[in-house]
């Protein structure tokens, strides 16, 4: 198995910094824990690695790639499961509080990194680490007990089987009140591939059934806590940087008006009008029942109050009311993926099964997109029982039928990519490496396309959103049918995704902040200089080892590809009517402009630019 | 059909345009002094004021612009910086009396506006009165030469055709004004390419071309700069030079080619907000395009 690292000729510098790296910022420290033997160790991390990895998606990839075996088995014992945080996380700055969870995905089978907001990963950082790294399989369940520096394997028999606002209350009750905890519900238990991890009861590390992984190592949950202060290098230049973000985010239309007021939901409309919202399957690119599930409607009808994750001043997250339940959601993906993917047009039934799967456990985008793909392999007579468009109980209940693989919930828990094989049509299932595609239609944003295809993870659009750009015009709208000369841009804002993603922030923030503000921030927390043009390189580093992973995994040049729908079909009516994803001339010229070969394979002399030695 | 390079309104070919971009080299500095820093909405608030001072001296804009209520306030919020204050004359309409624009100009400077953006007598220009035109631009400008102030005139293009835009300038230069500016942002079309070059074509470089109105980003700021503008009034200063910080990390936003009909101020022409014959002085400009069929997906699809 190759290995990779950053080249020696930095040891030396490193170990000037090493000091630095270990005092501010970061702990410095992973606790790691195996679940066979009932050990838990604290382990320092080397200054190389914080130096060229950083901390979040960094951290856990380079983990995985040293550390995992090949084609080890996502569900097994050998899988590793981390958790980690960035130097900013905790430190206050805006919109910092977030974590990374990273696995090998049960649901794709390549590196993984899912992400989540609420106040898990501040926690986690107070608790002493800057990282959790699970592997082994308890003999029985069992729950994680973080707290200031010390870690506990408790019993976990009474909270197993049932749902994660359950779990998350009897486990606070069971340490501290302060805590926060991150637990899976009986989807997870049940190995179900498209299950999540659920912390602060209503955020969610949503994709790529890492949940699962959870399960498979009798693992219900980790609850954390702790009082240590992330130690700020510079704080003069911090105060100075966090003060201009925070400005921004005032500044910004988008940052300022729209995701306060309407949360993530304000989409709907938008991209509805660009002729790009899939409904039935990705069959068509407009929803003419949109309206009735928008923003504006669920602000109208079921809005409760905003939800702000731990030092985020813009609040895009939602707290519904149906039925006398409290509704963490629905965010945008969610209005599309048990809406109009499915032809469902009644808010209050997305909401309740949006709540559904917050409980149980499950990616609201994956079982969405799977339920949708059911409709349309029923609609087309290849599933024999009864699944129509538009019936949102049936709906509710399948999410109910995937958690507990009851029924044809037992196929719907492998995810579309295998549930549509077994029914017979493969291609019906909208997704890239057997992720889930979310909620833009491909045909109507070439950039975003691209992004689909090339994405280390699969059909995701968060390592690279360009609906920013190509839609929103942030940081300044291009033409979305455009796409000779999006593979550089879609390189750009994969190689910004991923170097964020060590700090770790949210994405919104990028609405409002450009690069530079983050390697100002990072310089400041950590008191090491990154430039803009170093920050990237980060991303980029992690962009390119994760590309590594996967083929050394087994994945080719020809996995980047979207579904035939999107390359043969145009869409037939709406604000994208007539177009098709023009993939192969893009794919050439991302995988230039990436410095890879043609079959997709990184060149040595990137690796070399890169400092990694494969 | 006609040659887009000669009769066409985006005179150049439109395809090459873009790609002028990346030979300005504006460098962020340059790009902030050229940027009147502005709010001319009636509902802003005294905080939001404010704050657009703050904005306006980090970032080093060439001036802050407000209604003539906030001059005072930008005055004492400015005081000790090189951002100078900017007010506005018979905004937006422009149809006040010629006594009226002065006095109006007088309060403002004697507040401390050091430059005056009035709006020119739109109706009077499209009756052809172009001594009543010059005579109200040159009493400001008398007013203002007195009080050591900058005038620049809003010909609001949207109003006008291409001929009267261009004798526009020509009266605005005779009457001694400093700059020619194209819209107020109320009116029924904003800063276009195409108006830009027919200005700076116009008066040369023997005045300043103002480009404002619906200008959001920076790549909208670099078009006008190509085009000739000297200045850009905008409110979204903050975000074009945040935004700026993308354009180094990537060619692509220059190499993305944007759609030509997305430029054009045809696309602006509104048979609701502007007079009939110059409404279909535009949609006739469109329908002999040689681009129509080749870019227009939104009107020809």
């Amino acid at each position: 198995m190759p290995r990779v690292r950053i080249q020696r000729h930095l040891q030396q510098v490193l170990l000037e910094v090493k000091d630095i790296l270990e005092t501010f910022g970061w702990h410095g420290k992973i606790l790691r824990v195996n679940l066979s033997s009932e050990t838990t160790v604290s382990e320092e991390i080397e200054a190389e690695t914080l130096n060229g990895f950083v901390g979040g998606r960094g951290l856990g990839v380079n983990i995985l790639f040293d550390e995992l075996k090949l084609a080890a088995d996502p569900l097994s014992p050998e899988n590793k499961l981390v958790f980690a945080v960035g130097p900013v996380t905790g430190s206050g700055a805006p919109m910092s509080g977030r974590h990374a969870v990273i696995s090998k995905s049960p649901l794709t089978g390549g590196v993984f990194d899912s992400n989540s907001g609420g106040s898990f990963g501040a926690e986690f950082k107070s608790a002493g680490f800057d990282a959790l790294v699970l592997d082994g399989k308890a003999s029985s369940p069992v729950y994680l007990w973080v707290s200031d520096g010390e870690a506990e394997i408790r019993d976990a028999s009474a909270a197993w089987g049932r749902d994660t606002q359950e779990t998350t209350h009897r486990l606070l009750e069971e340490t501290s009140s302060k805590a926060s905890v991150a637990c899976i519900g009986p989807a997870g238990e049940n190995l179900v591939k498209i299950a999540c991890i659920m912390n602060d009861y209503h955020r969610a590390a949503g994709r790529g059934g890492l949940g699962a992984v959870m399960g498979s190592k009798n693992l219900k949950a980790i609850v954390v806590h702790g009082d240590s202060k992330t130690q700020i290098a510079k704080e003069d230049a911090f105060r100075e940087v966090t003060r201009t973000i925070a400005s921004l985010l005032k500044t910004v239309p988008l940052t300022k008006d729209s995701l306060p007021t309407f949360g993530t939901s304000v989409l709907v409309n938008v991209i509805n009008e660009h002729g790009m919202f899939p409904t039935r399957n990705f069959e068509e690119g407009v929803f003419n029942d949109a309206e009735a599930i928008s923003g504006e409607k669920l602000k109208e009808r079921i809005f409760l109050k905003p939800y702000a994750c731990r030092s985020c001043p813009v609040g895009c997250g939602r707290i519904t009311s149906v039925e006398g339940q409290e509704i963490g959601g629905p965010e945008y993906e969610t209005l599309w993926a048990l809406g109009a993917q499915c032809a469902v047009n009644n808010l209050e039934d997305v909401a309740l099964a949006n709540h559904l799967c917050n409980k149980l456990g499950l990616d609201t985008i994956s079982m969405g997109n799977t339920i949708g793909c059911a409709m349309e392999l029923s609609e087309r007579g290849l599933i024999d029982e009864p699944v129509r468009w538009g019936d949102s109980r049936r709906m509710i209940s399948l999410v109910e039928e995937t958690a507990y693989r009851r029924g044809l919930g037992e196929d719907l828990a492998e995810g579309s990519r295998v549930l549509a094989k077994r029914h017979g049509a493969a291609e019906l299932a909208m997704q890239v490496k057997g992720l889930e595609l979310p909620a833009y239609d491909p045909r109507g944003v070439q950039g975003q396309a691209l992004a689909f295809a090339t994405s280390n993870r699969g059909g995701c659009h968060l390592r690279s959103y360009m609906i920013g750009p190509e839609v929103l015009g942030s940081p300044v709208l291009v033409d979305r049918f455009e796409w000779q000369a999006k593979p550089k841009l879609v390189m750009l804002f994969q190689n910004l995704s991923a170097a964020m993603d060590t700090l770790v922030m949210c994405r919104f923030s990028s609405f409002a902040v450009a690069v530079e503000h983050y390697a100002r921030l990072l310089s400041a927390v950590v008191g090491i200089s990154f430039d803009t043009q170093r920050f990237l390189q980060l991303g980029e580093r992690i962009w390119t080892m994760e590309r590594l992973f996967n083929a050394r995994e087994g994945f080719r040049g020809g996995d980047d590809v979207l579904p035939a729908r999107f390359l043969e079909h145009p869409l037939t009516e709406g604000g994208s009517r007539g177009m098709k994803v023009h993939l192969s001339g893009m794919l050439e010229r991302y995988y230039k402009a990436r410095g890879w070969d043609e079959q997709g394979n990184p060149k040595p002399e990137l690796l070399a630019r890169l400092g990694i030695m494969a | 059909m006609t040659d887009p390079s000669v009769d066409g309104l985006l005179i150049t070919d439109p395809t090459k345009f873009e790609k002028q971009l990346k030979e300005l080299h504006v460098a962020p500095e340059k790009l902030a002094s050229m940027i009147d820093h502005t709010k001319l909405s009636p509902d802003k608030t005294a905080s939001s004021i404010e704050n657009l001072c703050d904005e306006a001296k980090a970032y080093g804009f060439a001036s802050v612009c407000v209604n003539p209520y906030w001059v005072p306030l930008v005055s004492r919020g400015l005081q000790g910086s090189t951002v100078k204050v900017c007010t506005v004359i018979s905004f937006p309409l422009g149809s006040s009396l010629p006594e009226a624009k002065v006095e109006e100009a007088r309060l403002a400077a004697e507040a401390g506006a050091s430059e005056l953006d009035m709006v020119m007598n739109i109706g009077a220009m499209r009756d052809g009165k172009h001594d009543v035109v010059e005579n109200d631009i040159r009493g400001v400008v008398n007013l203002a030469r007195q009080k050591g102030a900058l005038v620049k005139v809003i010909l609001e293009v949207g109003y006008l055709t291409d001929e009267q835009v261009r004798q526009s300038c020509e009266i605005a230069e005779a009457a001694g004004a400093d700059f020619v500016k194209t819209a107020t942002g109320f009116g029924p079309m904003g800063a276009t390419i195409h108006h830009v070059r027919i200005m700076r074509e116009t008066v040369g470089e023997r005045m300043g071309v103002k480009a404002a109105g619906g200008i959001r980003n920076f790549k909208d700021v670099l078009r006008m700069i190509a085009a000739g503008a000297s200045r850009i009034g905008t409110s979204a200063g903050v975000e074009i030079m945040e935004g700026y910080r993308w354009a180094e990390l990537s060619e692509a936003w220059t190499d993305i080619e944007e759609i030509p009909c997305k430029l054009c101020p045809v696309r602006a022409a509104d048979t609701g907000k502007m007079p009939k014959d110059v409404y279909s002085y535009y949609k006739g400009k469109c329908h002999e395009c040689a681009y129509k069929d080749t870019y227009n997906r939104f009107y020809w699809r």
